[in-house]
């Protein structure tokens, strides 16, 4: 499957165990963060690796599309 | 009135507090910064570090972060075949728990522990803000720098001549300086704990290696005090398609320590990612180093990295130490010498170990690589390891 130009990332706040995994595989520059140590809630992400969603050990973070 | 320091550390975990202490002791003025209102938590690590590293840091081993004394390994390949490396055996004269013997190591609570470096730090004449983050820095036109903070939600500004990024593995500040610190998901171990009660352990890190428990990583069983343990593992997700916690399950219920797990309690859930990967080959820029964590001084192989967490502050510290008293300006090319110094004591070491770990995860036939990392593991405990001082 053709990944998508732009996601946006949701967090399931209960799983997630603030590891900061997701941070350490992310390519953006500095700032792509969110208060509790997890990649960026609040904007898009124009990379669309989707890294950190592999690396989650609790398989907590989903996307949604913004730009196929 | 802006405030001059000589240091500003940002990250008040073991790398920077034991650079802040040093560079203190070293007649520096240093202020360490922590976002958090309590350090350690949430734990993302085993705990476990040997008496060398911590007395070779000037750490003496407290009963106040302690969880349990550590006497060796355990080594186990995929069928639970076992290789033990007890040096209370092999070298009962210096390894034991009489008063006149030390431990090998000890797993430590990361939470008392960090509270404790920073005391010590703080006993040595640092300044800490907790509940202030690092925003930013910018390089100023009399070669120092500024670096602009959070503190209780009031954004201030602090002058210093070397900023230290001490950040973690999740580290902004190298990328502030444009800095590549993000790490390959292949090299980045995906790792879940368990602590819990009612699994027996015996002074003993146990290691369980091989691809059906923890792909492209190990499983661990350490000794937490108390009668308690920790279970985890870490898994490369580029070698699996299930993720950390589902490799935990799948190693509690299955595996040959089944019966041994039953009836274990769990009394506390942690995770992180823990690299895998060689040191950031670049660890400075203008009026900034890394160290810890943030550059990546973690052992490739064990996952490691309290010890060069600890040693890499030491070293980060004293270079600071000399090197702002020699009065020369801290650019990113007379900063390098903090990366050669680091390298000569440690790196070149981890980039070593970094060659082995890469030969093991990149051969394909499964029961070949795992006997390559039960080899590799049984030899980098045992008593002649080249290595066995990271």
């Amino acid at each position: 499957m053709r990944k998508p130009k732009s996601v946006s990332f949701q967090i399931g706040w209960n799983a997630c165990i603030n590891c900061g995994a997701c941070v350490a595989v992310c390519p953006h520059d500095a700032g792509f963060i969110s208060p509790f140590d997890t990649i960026a809630v609040d904007q898009p992400c124009d990379i669309a690796c989707l890294l950190c969603e592999d690396i989650c050990p609790v398989t907590t973070i989903t996307h949604t599309v913004v730009e196929a | 009135m802006q405030e001059n320091y000589d240091v500003v550390i940002i990250g008040s975990g073991p790398a920077g507090t034991t650079t802040a202490r040093i560079a203190a002791q070293n007649n520096l003025k240093v202020l360490l910064v922590d976002k958090k209102q309590e350090l350690g938590s949430p734990i993302q690590c085993s705990g476990a570090i040997s008496h060398h590293g911590l007395v070779s840091v000037g750490v003496s081993p407290e009963a106040e972060f302690i969880h349990e004394a550590i006497y060796g390994f355990d080594i186990l390949n995929e069928k639970g075949d076992s290789k033990k490396i007890d040096y209370r055996q092999l070298k009962p004269d210096t390894y034991g728990a009489a008063a006149d013997k030390n431990p090998l190591g000890y797993v430590v609570d990361r939470r008392r522990f960090d509270r404790y470096l920073m005391t010590q730090a703080e006993r040595a004449g640092v300044e800490v803000w907790l509940k202030t983050e690092g925003l930013n820095y910018e390089v100023t036109s009399d070669g120092n720098c500024e670096v602009q903070l959070r503190r209780f939600n009031q954004e201030l500004t602090v002058k210093t001549k070397v900023l230290v990024g001490a950040d973690g593995l999740q580290s902004q500040v190298g990328k502030w300086a444009g800095l590549t610190t993000h790490i390959k998901l292949a090299e980045l171990a995906s790792c879940l704990q368990f602590i819990v009660d009612q699994v027996e352990t015996n002074g003993l890190l146990e290691i369980i290696t091989g691809h059906e428990w923890a792909p492209g990583g190990y499983a661990w069983i350490f000794p937490k005090g108390n009668g308690y343990a920790e279970i985890g593992l870490g898994v490369a997700r580029t070698m699996t398609e299930q993720n950390a916690q589902w490799h935990l399950d799948h190693f509690m219920k299955n595996s040959f320590f089944k019966e041994r797990f039953k009836n274990s309690k769990i009394l506390e859930i942690q995770g992180g990612g823990v690299p895998l990967a060689a040191p950031l080959k670049t660890q400075y820029a203008d009026n900034l180093i890394l160290v810890g964590d943030a550059a990546r001084h973690v052992n490739p192989i064990t996952g490691g990295g309290l010890h060069t967490a600890l040693s890499g502050g030491w070293i980060a510290g004293n270079f600071l130490g000399d090197f702002l008293a020699s009065k020369v300006p801290a650019t990113a090319e007379n900063l390098k010498r903090y990366q050669d110094e680091w390298l000569v004591a440690l790196g070149n070491k981890m980039w070593k170990l970094y060659g082995i770990k890469s030969q093991i995860f990149k051969t394909k036939d499964i029961t070949k690589r795992d006997q390559m990392l039960y080899q590799t593991m049984s030899d980098y405990f045992s008593p002649d390891s080249e290595f066995k001082k990271i």
